[in-house]
């Protein structure tokens, strides 16, 4: 997904002259070409997280259109009270964009995983908070919501799908099966392909979403008189589902814990009952509980 | 037109009794630095959004009621109503609120964030290809959190040359966290510094318009509570203190008073 963010930012940034580039000395090898196109326009800025926020509201105040990039958890855990009053308090817009969660980094540990970024930025009044599942959710989401005056959250991953689920628009959930069943699944972000192997021969609705704040209220409450198995590697999925009243949820993934195991991604997930083994034995448990 | 900082600091001590808020002494020790950067910067009181204006952040959000009652005395606003501070249905809150109050570019409160957005503005209009000036003014207690000192850095950094940094060293921090070398520290990050009487306008208005080579930086020696003997020697118990009517007269006696 960060060659996808270089790209999509390299292209927009050849049209508009608003677009500025802020790095936490992460993914530089990325920008090479960026910098020497727009060298007034690439700020390799340092390992300084909420000076980073903070700059990149003073540059939206003055009408630019920054794009800070670095590690999930410094440049959102570490800044939150920047980007809450910086950018939400100030209704100064700008685009944060990060590498890493939920576990991109599984060797190194809880200090480099994500996940609670999600649910953090989605209480800031008038944040946008994105987790694209593939290359091309990050290329047309960036697109429609990079310059629209918001703070933008977009979560990148190292490990995308590549799979078509349908048109993407910012704001709208992807249904990607519904069969009448009593059970849906709902996921987010590049999980979903995990999901659908998981659920492959299971009889459940399943519903992605690549937009979290705002969540698409309309299509969960489609969903209403079913029960809501949502499985995410992360937070902040459930809550933003719950904003539907009425609903019966359940969810599958994080304990009230840190992760302490390494390896790779795999790993993690696996340990968490995350890979698809994991996912088709939560989901055929709740659809016995529910029954 | 210069407002007169004893008469700023008469409405100060008066909106703090009516309104029963205020940070006083610190407000008291900003009067002249306040004074002095809207004597240089470019900027008009009837067009607070006029694109030819230069920035000011006050970094130090505690002292938000001396700008208002700057702002008012310039003309920004009917300065009448700051005297319902912090009080319900006013637009004057004891931390400013940018989209409320005219002038006020940046909302501010929690400390150690104006300086960063102050930088993110300067670059901004570095890439923009302006001559704007951004100005903001930390606190030396402020200058206790370490995004002081990250925005300073990468303020030098990139060369920010339109960015001035009033640094108001009035020694908030004697009984914690303190800095007794600031201007030292600043010129060891890189910032062309000066220290100048921070009660004194045309030396920090000298101080403010002289020639300086990257990011400048005027470290303000001020005194808090500055012009009422009971205030400066009791800076803790005032630090966020209304005075009632009997101690009003008493603060406004004491200011008007005959400088020793």
């Amino acid at each position: 997904m960060r060659r996808q963010f270089r790209d999509t930012v390299g292209a927009l940034a050849a049209e508009d002259e608003r677009v500025v580039v802020i790095l936490g000395d992460v993914s530089v090898y990325q920008f090479f070409a960026f910098k020497q196109a727009h060298p007034t326009r690439f700020h390799n800025m340092g390992i300084c997280e909420p000076t980073l926020i903070s700059v990149t509201a003073g540059m939206s105040a003055r009408g630019l259109h920054p794009f800070v990039h670095t590690i999930a958890p410094f440049l959102t855990e570490r800044c939150f009270e920047q980007i809450k009053l910086d950018m939400g308090y100030n209704r100064f817009g700008g685009n944060i964009v990060t590498c890493g969660a939920s576990f991109d980094y599984a060797w190194d540990g809880a200090t480099h995983h994500a996940y609670y970024d999600l649910p953090l930025l989605r209480l800031i009044p008038g944040m946008e908070v994105i987790q694209p599942g593939s290359e091309h959710e990050v290329d047309v989401l960036m697109r429609s919501q990079y310059a629209n005056g918001r703070p933008t959250y977009f979560r990148l991953s190292d490990h995308p799908h590549d799979l078509d689920l349908g048109p993407v628009r910012f704001g709208e959930a992807l249904v990607l099966r519904d069969e009448g069943a009593p059970v849906t699944v709902m996921t987010a972000g590049p999980l979903v392909a995990t999901v659908l192997e998981g659920c492959r021969d299971l009889s459940v609705n399943l519903v992605t979403h690549h937009t979290l704040k705002p969540i698409d209220r309309a299509t969960v409450a489609r969903f209403r008189d079913t029960a809501i198995l949502v499985v995410h590697d992360g937070h902040g999925l459930r809550e933003a589902i719950n904003e539907v009243g009425g609903l019966r949820t359940a969810y599958h993934g994080l304990e009230d814990d840190f992760v302490g195991g390494y390896g790779t991604v795999h790993d993690v997930r696996a340990a968490l009952g995350l890979d698809p083994a994991g996912i088709r034995a939560a989901v055929t448990r709740f659809a016995e509980e529910m029954s | 037109m210069t407002p007169n900082p004893t008469a700023l600091r008469a409405e100060i001590l008066r909106i703090a009794h009516d309104s029963g808020h205020g940070h006083v002494p610190t407000c008291f020790s900003i009067v002249e630095m306040l004074c002095a950067v809207y004597g240089v910067m470019r900027h008009d009181p009837a067009r607070p959004e006029w694109d030819g204006r230069d920035l000011f952040v006050l970094s130090k959000g505690h002292a938000s009621l001396a700008h208002y009652v700057v702002l008012g005395a310039l003309g920004y606003y009917d300065p009448g109503p700051v005297a319902r501070f912090g009080n319900r249905g006013t637009m004057f809150g004891c931390h400013a609120d940018r989209l409320k109050v005219p002038g006020v570019e940046v909302s501010t409160g929690s400390l150690g964030h104006g300086i960063g957005l102050a930088t993110g503005m300067a670059l901004a209009e570095k890439i923009l290809g302006t001559d704007r000036r951004v100005y903001t003014l930390v606190g030396d207690g402020e200058s206790n959190e370490g995004t002081v000192w990250e925005a300073v850095m990468v303020a030098v950094d990139r060369g920010l040359d339109n960015l001035t940094l009033l640094y108001d060293d009035n020694r908030s921090q004697g009984r914690a966290l303190q800095i007794p070398n600031p201007a030292e520290r600043l010129a060891a990050f890189g910032c062309d510094t000066v220290g100048v009487d921070g009660h004194d306008v045309a030396a920090l208005t000298q101080a403010l318009t002289r020639p300086a080579r990257g990011v400048r930086a005027v470290v303000a020696r001020t005194v808090k509570g500055k012009g009422c003997r009971t205030l400066e020697d009791n800076m803790y118990e005032w630090h966020r203190k209304s005075p009632d009517a009997e101690t009003l007269a008493k603060l406004l006696e004491e200011l008007h008073a005959p400088a020793v």
